[in-house]
This record gives structure tokens, C-alpha cells and sequence, in this order.
């Protein structure tokens, strides 16, 4: 630095038009969460602009508006179990893909990363088709198959971020010290994996809530998720209501990404 | 004899078929009490032996006993033996008094008694006071000593070291090396201690094991792998070391060492010296060791003894001792000087080496194309 | 002098371990053992993952009649409609277009951020970086009604502008190609950040630094040495954000208002609409085939590269 500055002392016009760039974008990426949050202390009656008043009616309008109070206990109870689900069922397969050595593990692997590159229209369609002789249509253990296939891919993922950092020395000495394969993984894998297995379970939690398109499909008619409600309320009806609905929505998500920052890092965990 | 704590018979282990074994057939007997080092350099199959006695690897062939039981089969989690890791690998979400209660609880050891116990270890290893830490604040010296404290509350059958000082700076290993030996001798725990630091194993072993390519070169005292090694890979690991080629003369009696004699060696075109060896060496050419502190080296000719004469090619200082190289014909060796010494020699100079025949070994083997 | 003992020990009488018996044992435990950890993921992807897809693609040779009524049969009349119909060929053309344009576009507004969050030095640099992909844990369907409030035509962009006099009617940015497309670059804005930033590994200030004191200008440094660097960084985050565009549902629903046909909206079309459930099989087996294709060639590409 020092040094760099030893030889070029003079102004350099390019990097504060660089920062006001980069800053714009920002801006633009941050945009539509911003208009939200406006819109919905906005007290004008239909969606316009400038605002014309404050109000927190839209607020106080949720609680009575049944359709988004059925969604969000949809939503909760799907999401909920989702997260147990699929954190039952993915650690342990993380265990195996990190900690054992087998023929087919890169495979293995792939496979269970693989929702994530399959489009979930496509995918939809799929689960709509094959439920409907089964009568899964509109049940809440339809949705919730439904998604397990788009979380696991990030609870894998984040369980062996962690287990590949973790010192398997540990699990070594506490076996030398008499513990058995159980009590091994409970009394020392499992909390030395912890950030990354919370990380997973809030990821799974929050994509399962968010999910529109394979609840859509899958439940529409019968069972609506939030933002099944969100999406049919907003191609009806032009009012801020579900401005504020998006908020809450999107405070949710925030402290999702709070606590995915706090135990192991966004990038970390999204990567 | 007194019958071993520790037998370890024709143990093998391939990693994969085709591939050379990284332990090949390795016999050893350890005594009750003793604490054992498996000295080599990396790659020679120390620390896959090591793990292959606390089972956390599995060995191809061969077998392990404890007390003259077998335990080749048993699961690492009923072996009962305490390891201390080169990473230390504490758990880092417990605290110091919970790490090393954590064997105990295994044990299902009462709770009050499993206090007394911790307590006990922790005063042993000097840490009484740190209990409730958290093991991420405590220095690396430290937790080393709860790692040690935490395989000793056990009392295991065997203690296994795998390079526990390697992560801690020069000054704090050997302080470390001291305690460990200390407590290791108090609690009279039978240990075994993978290192690749030559001056850790002469300093704390009571056997060597010094170990290259999956084999045991030798196994013996400190003394014995120091001034007798049995290869050129055992002299040239341990410690310095010259090597001359000579051809082995007259036997000319025994030797102070029991079952060794003197012999009049012919060091080719330079002279007649002397040197100690097994018996039965004669008419051989073999290599003779001589430690570089052991060849004297004087910048004028003595009348009395026989000495070779060479050239100083390289003086390296370092204020206790002046470390020479000397090119004789062929050969350079290295002699190390006390700096007392009067006139110190420098490059150019002409050198006269000389040593005690005492201090000359016939290395009983011929040199394997080892690399030094 | 001590004793001096070089013998090894005698090697002890009893028979050793018959070679690679343990070995053989562990192996088949360790094999038991991860099995049981893998069956329960294994099984959970067959039912939500596998089965759909395959039943899907069954589907797609099956002959669809009004009302929703499937006659079961091997046909492959669902794929010829789509490959000789042009209304077809439109829609796929179309989604490919979109593809492109989002994908292009969301680079060019990505990877002035990106370089900044690989070189920036401050100490807010994480804070910046997880409010750059915090919006990827954000609904989509609330980003998109977000772009419907700035975009539509009592929207931000029309009031402002109104209000400044520069146009006299409003814009019409939403229920068209345009505003799906605004949409879309801003929604795939974090993944193409991540992407960067994970393929701008060997991109270091120094570097910079040095070909810059080598006497390099700044748009020199940036040409020669930075951006070759960040190209596979670039590559990744196109594909990714190609294909996801050409996936997408929501927003084109949404900010296109039925005027916007692209293949998932004519998928969904297809099924609720029409309830043509083989047709829109057959149509979902071409988005995925085409989705295989392109990563496929993709990491071709990188392969040729990288070697």
C-alpha cells in the first residue's frame, strides 16, 4: 500500500465512480424489498405512488384476512416438518458422503445435489402427476415430499462444510476413550457440527416456506400456502395489504440470514 | 525376562494390494513402565502402527497382545488405553473439567468419585485451577497437559503419544518433554510415543524403536541406537555422523564393551588407525562411524598418533562450536570444535583429524543405498 | 558402556492374523454402517425426486382427451406437436431470448459488485456481502410483487417521471417481456455474486497491484489481468443464470400477466388451464433435456478450459 502510494500520490478519478456504481447496483438489487417496506405504511387505498400518508392499517388488516392466516399456518406446519424430515434423513447421509470412503461417493454426491439443478416447474408437474393416483394432492404430506426434494440439497451441503473442518481426531479420541459409534456422533460430532446443521435446518426451513411454484401445483385447491395466497391475492387485487404481509415475510427471511451469518457464515452455507 | 506389557508380533499393514506394506512384519516387546519411542521419518510406518495398537486402523496381519491377551479384535472402545493427539483434539464444546471427565462417565465411574479423579489429573498436570476454562482460551502447552490429563485419568493399559509436542514452539516442547517424562515415570504408565525428532526420543525413551520403510531398523536404549547402530539408516538418523570406508584389520583384543573388540582398521591409501566392533570382523570392508564432536581436528601434526591429512573446505560458526567440513582424498568430514579451543582453523587451512579407536564403530552392516 | 543389545526381538511362535481377515471384517461393517446413514436420504430423494420425474416422463407418452382424461399408451405424439407446431417454436425461442438477455444483463449489473466484494479491504466487507445474497433467501413471489409495485402503472417508475414531466403517458413495463426481465435480473442479481466471487479465486489486489507498478494503466490492468481472471468465475454465472431463467415460473406469471408466454408458464398453462397432463409432460421432458444439455456442453467447455 505504502509503497504503491510512494510512486502514483496523485488523485485517482476512477474509484469513487466505481463506488457510486457498485453502489447504485445495490440499490437495484435492493429495490423491491425497500418499495415494500414503503408501500406498506403507505396509506394511499390502491398501489400508487408518492405515498400519501402514514399508516399501519395494512398491518392491522392481516390478522382478519383469513386466507393469509390459513397460509401461514399451512406454511409453518409444512415447514416445520419439512425441516425435521429432511435434517433426519440428510445428516446422515452427509455423515456417510464425509466420513466413509465407497466406490460410488462422488456419484452419491451428485445425486443429492441434483434437485438443486432440476427446474422446480419441472419438478412440480412431477410430483402432481405421480400423487394425483395416490391421493397426495392437497394433503399436507404432499407438500411436504414435495419439498423435501429442494431442501435436502442444502442441509447436505452445509452438514459436510462443517464435517469437513472438523478435526476427526476428536471423534478418535473420544472412541479411544470408550465411547461406542452413537455415543460418539451425540456426544461429539453432532456439537461439533452444530452451526452447519442449524444453517441447513434454517436454509431448509425458509426455502420450504418460500416455495411457490411445487405448492402450486401440488395444493393449490385445497391446501394454499402463504405464498400460494400471496401470488393469487396479488394477480387479483392492486391494494398494500400483502405489502405488509411481504414485510413480515420478509423479516422472517432476515432472521434466517442472521442466524445462518451468526453460526457459519452466508457465503459459507449458500455456496 | 519380565513378561511384556506390550507385544506387538509380525504386524502388517497394506494400505492397498500391490502397493509396498507401510508396516512390514514388525515384531516388538515393551516392558511394564517403559515409555517406548517410534522414531523415523515420515512415511516409515510409526503412526500407522500406533494407530494400528489403539485400533483405530485395522491391521492386514499379525497381532497385538496386552498383558499376553489378544486384543488384535477388539473395538478401539473397549481397548481402554489413552491417546493424546498431535491437534490435542479436545472437544471444543466442553470445558476443561468435562474433557477430562469424559473417559470416567464411559466408565460409568461414580459421579463423586469421577470429581476426585478429575481433580486429581488436573493438580498432576498443574492445571487444578483451570477446570471451568473453556479449552479454545487456554495456550498450546496447556492443552497438551489437559489432553495428557485427560488419557491419564483412565488409567490406561497403554498410553499412546502421537507427536504431542510437534505444535508447540521450541521453547515450550521442551519443557513439555520434561513434564511428560516426569508424570509419565510417576504414574509408571506404559507408553508409546510416535515422534520424528531424534533429540525427543534419546531424551525421553527408555526403548528407541527407530522405524524406516513399514520396517523396525532398530530397537533399543537411547545409548545403544546412539553409539551402536546397527544400520547407516540408524546412524545417519540419530545424531551426526562420517562414514569412512575401511578395510578391517587385525583383531587386537576385547573392547571395554561387553562382546566387542579392537581391531586395526586400513583406511584405503590414507593409513593404519584404530576402531571397536562385533567380533569376527576381520578381512571385512565395512563403513566406521565416527560422531563429527568425536573427530578431533588440529591445525598441526602430532608426532604420537596417526592422523589424516586434508583440507578445511567450510568453517560454520555457532558461538558453542565450530562446525568444519575437511576434505581428505575423497571423503569430507565434518568434526565439531569446541570454541575454547586455542587457534580456530579457517577455509584453506590444512587440517590433521585423529580419533580414539573407543570411538571409531564398525557398522556391522554393509551401507544399504539409504539416503542420508 | 551399557549393555549393547541389537537383536530385535525373537518374533513371537503363535500364529499372527491370517492376512487381511480383520481388514475384510471392518470393511464390511464400515460398508453396513454407512448403507443405514445412506437409505434414509436414498429413499427420501426416490419418493420426492426420482419417482415424480420418471413418472413424469412416462406421462409425456401418453395421449391426452378433454377434461383431463389420459389414455394410457406409447405415443409420441406429445413431442411432435411442440417440434412442428411454430406457436411452439415461438414460445421456446422466446424463452431462450429471455435466457440470454437476463443472463447478460445480470452480469453486467453482478460483477461490479462482485469485484468489489473480492476486493474490498473494509471492515463492513462482510455485512456487504450478506446484504448482497441475503435477497436469495427472500421469497420470490415477494420480490416480484415488489417489481410489480415499482414497475406498473401507477408505479414509482411512471409516478416519478410523470411528475417530472419526462413522459406524458405511463410506460408500459409490467404484462410485457421487459418488465419479466427487470424482474428476473435483479432476482438472479445474488446467485450471479456468489458465483463470481467463487470463480474469482485467483484473482488477488496484488496481482493488480503489481501489474500496475509495472506501469500498466488502470484500464490496461483491468483488461490484461483482471478480467481474464474473473472469466471462469463470469462463465459459471451465466450458465447458472441462463438456466434458471429459462426455468422460471413466478416472475414471468407474474410481472407478465398472461401476455408473456415462455415454456414454464405454458407447462402450467398446459395443466391447470388445459389439463392436458401429457402435453405438458412432454413439454417439461424437452425444458429438462434441454437444462441437461447445456450444463452438459458447459462443463465441456470448462473442462477444455481448465486443461
Amino acid at each position: 500500500m505504502s509503497e504503491a502510494r510512494l510512486f502514483k500520490p496523485r488523485f485517482n478519478p476512477a474509484k469513487p465512480i466505481f463506488n457510486i456504481v457498485v453502489f447504485l447496483l445495490y440499490l437495484f438489487l435492493l429495490a423491491p424489498l425497500i418499495i415494500v417496506f414503503v408501500v406498506s405504511f403507505a396509506s394511499n387505498q390502491y398501489l400508487s405512488f408518492p405515498p400519501e400518508g402514514f399508516t399501519l392499517k395494512w398491518y392491522q388488516a392481516l390478522p382478519s384476512e383469513t386466507i393469509f392466516v390459513e397460509g401461514m399456518k399451512v406454511s409453518l406446519i409444512v415447514a416445520v416438518f419439512v425441516t425435521v424430515v429432511v435434517l433426519a434423513i440428510g445428516v446422515p447421509a452427509a455423515l456417510a458422503l464425509q466420513r466413509f470412503e465407497f466406490k460410488s461417493k462422488a456419484a452419491m454426491e451428485a445425486f443429492f445435489l441434483s434437485p438443486l439443478l432440476t427446474p422446480s416447474i419441472v419438478l412440480a408437474l412431477g410430483m402432481v402427476l405421480l400423487f394425483g393416483p395416490l391421493n397426495l394432492n392437497n394433503t399436507y404430506t404432499g407438500i411436504i415430499i414435495g419439498h423435501v426434494a429442494i431442501t435436502i440439497p442444502f442441509v447436505i451441503r452445509t452438514t459436510i462444510m462443517s464435517l469437513a473442518t472438523a478435526d476427526t481426531s476428536c471423534e478418535d479420541a473420544a472412541r479411544i476413550l470408550g465411547a461406542g459409534p452413537w455415543t460418539v456422533f451425540r456426544r461429539v460430532t453432532l456439537p461439533i457440527i452444530r452451526p452447519g446443521v442449524i444453517a441447513g435446518g434454517v436454509i431448509a426451513f425458509i426455502v420450504s416456506f418460500d416455495e411457490a411454484v411445487i405448492s402450486l401445483f401440488v395444493a393449490e385447491s385445497g391446501l394454499p400456502t402463504l405464498p400460494v395466497q400471496v401470488l393469487r391475492y396479488v394477480e387479483n387485487s392492486a391494494d398494500a395489504a400483502v405489502a405488509a404481509l411481504s414485510v413480515i415475510l420478509i423479516l422472517i427471511s432476515l432472521a434466517v440470514v442472521v442466524v445462518v451469518e451468526r453460526v457459519m457464515g452466508l457465503r459459507k452455507a449458500l455456496n | 525376562m519380565t513378561e511384556s506389557k506390550l507385544s506387538i508380533v509380525d504386524l502388517t499393514k497394506k494400505y492397498a494390494a500391490g502397493l509396498a506394506p507401510a508396516v512390514d512384519r514388525l515384531n516388538m516387546e515393551v516392558e511394564e513402565g517403559h515409555l517406548v519411542a517410534l522414531l523415523g521419518p515420515s512415511g516409515c510406518g510409526k503412526t500407522t502402527t500406533l494407530r494400528m495398537v489403539a485400533g483405530l486402523m485395522d491391521p492386514t496381519a499379525g497381532s497385538i497382545m496386552v498383558d499376553g491377551r489378544e486384543i488384535t479384535q477388539e473395538p478401539v472402545n473397549k481397548r481402554g488405553m489413552g491417546m493424546v493427539f498431535q491437534s490435542y483434539a479436545l472437544f471444543p464444546h466442553m470445558n476443561v473439567e468435562q474433557n477430562v471427565a469424559f473417559g470416567l462417565q464411559m466408565r460409568q465411574v461414580p459421579k463423586a468419585e469421577q470429581k476426585a479423579r478429575v481433580a486429581e489429573a488436573l493438580d498432576m498436570v498443574q492445571l487444578g485451577h483451570l477446570g471451568k476454562r473453556a479449552t479454545k482460551a487456554l495456550s498450546g502447552g496447556q492443552q497438551q497437559r489437559i489432553a495428557l490429563a485427560r488419557a491419564l485419568v483412565v488409567e490406561p493399559t497403554l498410553l499412546l503419544l502421537d507427536e504431542p509436542l510437534s505444535n508447540l514452539d521450541a521453547k515450550l516442547r521442551d519443557t513439555m518433554r520434561t513434564e511428560i517424562r516426569s508424570i509419565q515415570q510417576r504414574t509408571r504408565a506404559t507408553t508409546l510415543f510416535v515422534t520424528h525428532d531424534q533429540d525427543e526420543a534419546l531424551d525421553m525413551a527408555d526403548r528407541i524403536a527407530v522405524m524406516n520403510g513399514g520396517l523396525i531398523e532398530q530397537f533399543g536404549s537411547p545409548i545403544d541406537v546412539y553409539e551402536r547402530p546397527r544400520t547407516h539408516f540408524v546412524a545417519n538418523f540419530i545424531g551426526q555422523a562420517n562414514f569412512l570406508t575401511i578395510t578391517v584389520g587385525e583383531d587386537v583384543g576385547p573392547a571395554s564393551a561387553a562382546g566387542e573388540r579392537n581391531y586395526k582398521i586400513e583406511v584405503p591409501g590414507l593409513g593404519h588407525f584404530g576402531a571397536v566392533g562385533a567380533s569376527g570382523l576381520t578381512g571385512r570392508s565395512l563403513p566406521v562411524l565416527i560422531r563429527p564432536h568425536r573427530l578431533r581436528a588440529s591445525l598441526q601434526p602430532s608426532a604420537s598418533v596417526q592422523e589424516l591429512k586434508g583440507t578445511v573446505e567450510q568453517v560454520s560458526y555457532t558461538g558453542d562450536t565450530l562446525s568444519i567440513a575437511v576434505r581428505v582424498g575423497d571423503e569430507v568430514l565434518q568434526s565439531q570444535l569446541h570454541t575454547t579451543s586455542g587457534s580456530l582453523p579457517h577455509t584453506g587451512d590444512t587440517a590433521f583429524l585423529s580419533w580414539d579407536p573407543e570411538h571409531a564403530y564398525i557398522l556391522p552392516e554393509h551401507a544399504k543405498a539409504v539416503a542420508a | 558402556m551399557t549393555t549393547i543389545t541389537t537383536e530385535n526381538p525373537v518374533p513371537g511362535t503363535r500364529e499372527g492374523l491370517e492376512s487381511g481377515v480383520l481388514e475384510a471384517a471392518a470393511n464390511k461393517r464400515r460398508k453396513r454402517t454407512y448403507l443405514a446413514l445412506l437409505i434414509p436420504g436414498i429413499l427420501g430423494l426416490l419418493v420426492s425426486f426420482v419417482f415424480p420425474l420418471l413418472y413424469m416422463v412416462r406421462m409425456s407418452f401418453n395421449e391426452g382427451a378433454p377434461d383431463g382424461v389420459v389414455i394410457d399408451t406409447f405415443t409420441f405424439q406429445t413431442y411432435i406437436k411442440p417440434l412442428t407446431d411454430p406457436y411452439y417454436w415461438r414460445v421456446t425461442l422466446d424463452t431462450f431470448r429471455m435466457g440470454l438477455t437476463v443472463g447478460v444483463l445480470c452480469l453486467v449489473v453482478s460483477y461490479p459488485i462482485a469485484l468489489f466484494l473480492v476486493r474490498s479491504t473494509s471492515k463492513y466487507k462482510g455485512l456487504l456481502l450478506a446484504i448482497a445474497i441475503a435477497p436469495l433467501l427472500t421469497s420470490a413471489v415477494v420480490r416480484t410483487y415488489g417489481w410489480m409495485v415499482i414497475l406498473g402503472t401507477n408505479g414509482l417508475v411512471n409516478t416519478s417521471l410523470e411528475s417530472m414531466g419526462l413522459i406524458g403517458s405511463p410506460l408500459k413495463l409490467t404484462n410485457n417481456m421487459t418488465g419479466v426481465t427487470i424482474g428476473l435480473v435483479e432476482i438472479f442479481m445474488p446467485y450471479a455474486i456468489l458465483a463470481m466471487i467463487s470463480g474469482f479465486g485467483r484473482l488477488s489486489p496484488q496481482l493488480e497491484e503489481a501489474a500496475g507498478s509495472l506501469g500498466a494503466s488502470k484500464f490496461k490492468v483491468f483488461m490484461r489481468v483482471t478480467l481474464p481472471l474473473s472469466l471462469p468465475g463470469v462463465f459459471t454465472a451465466f450458465l447458472l443464470v441462463f438456466v434458471m431463467a429459462i426455468s422460471t415460473f413466478i416472475t414471468p406469471r407474474l410481472l407478465g400477466g398472461g401476455s408473456v408466454q415462455v415454456l414454464a408458464t405454458e407447462i402450467y398453462d398446459q395443466t391447470t388451464g388445459l389439463l392436458n397432463w401429457p402435453f405438458a409432460a412432454a413439454l417439461s421432458v424437452i425444458l429438462l433435456v434441454l437444462f441437461g444439455t447445456i450444463i452438459a456442453i458447459y462443463q465441456r467447455i470448462v473442462q477444455k478450459i481448465g486443461g
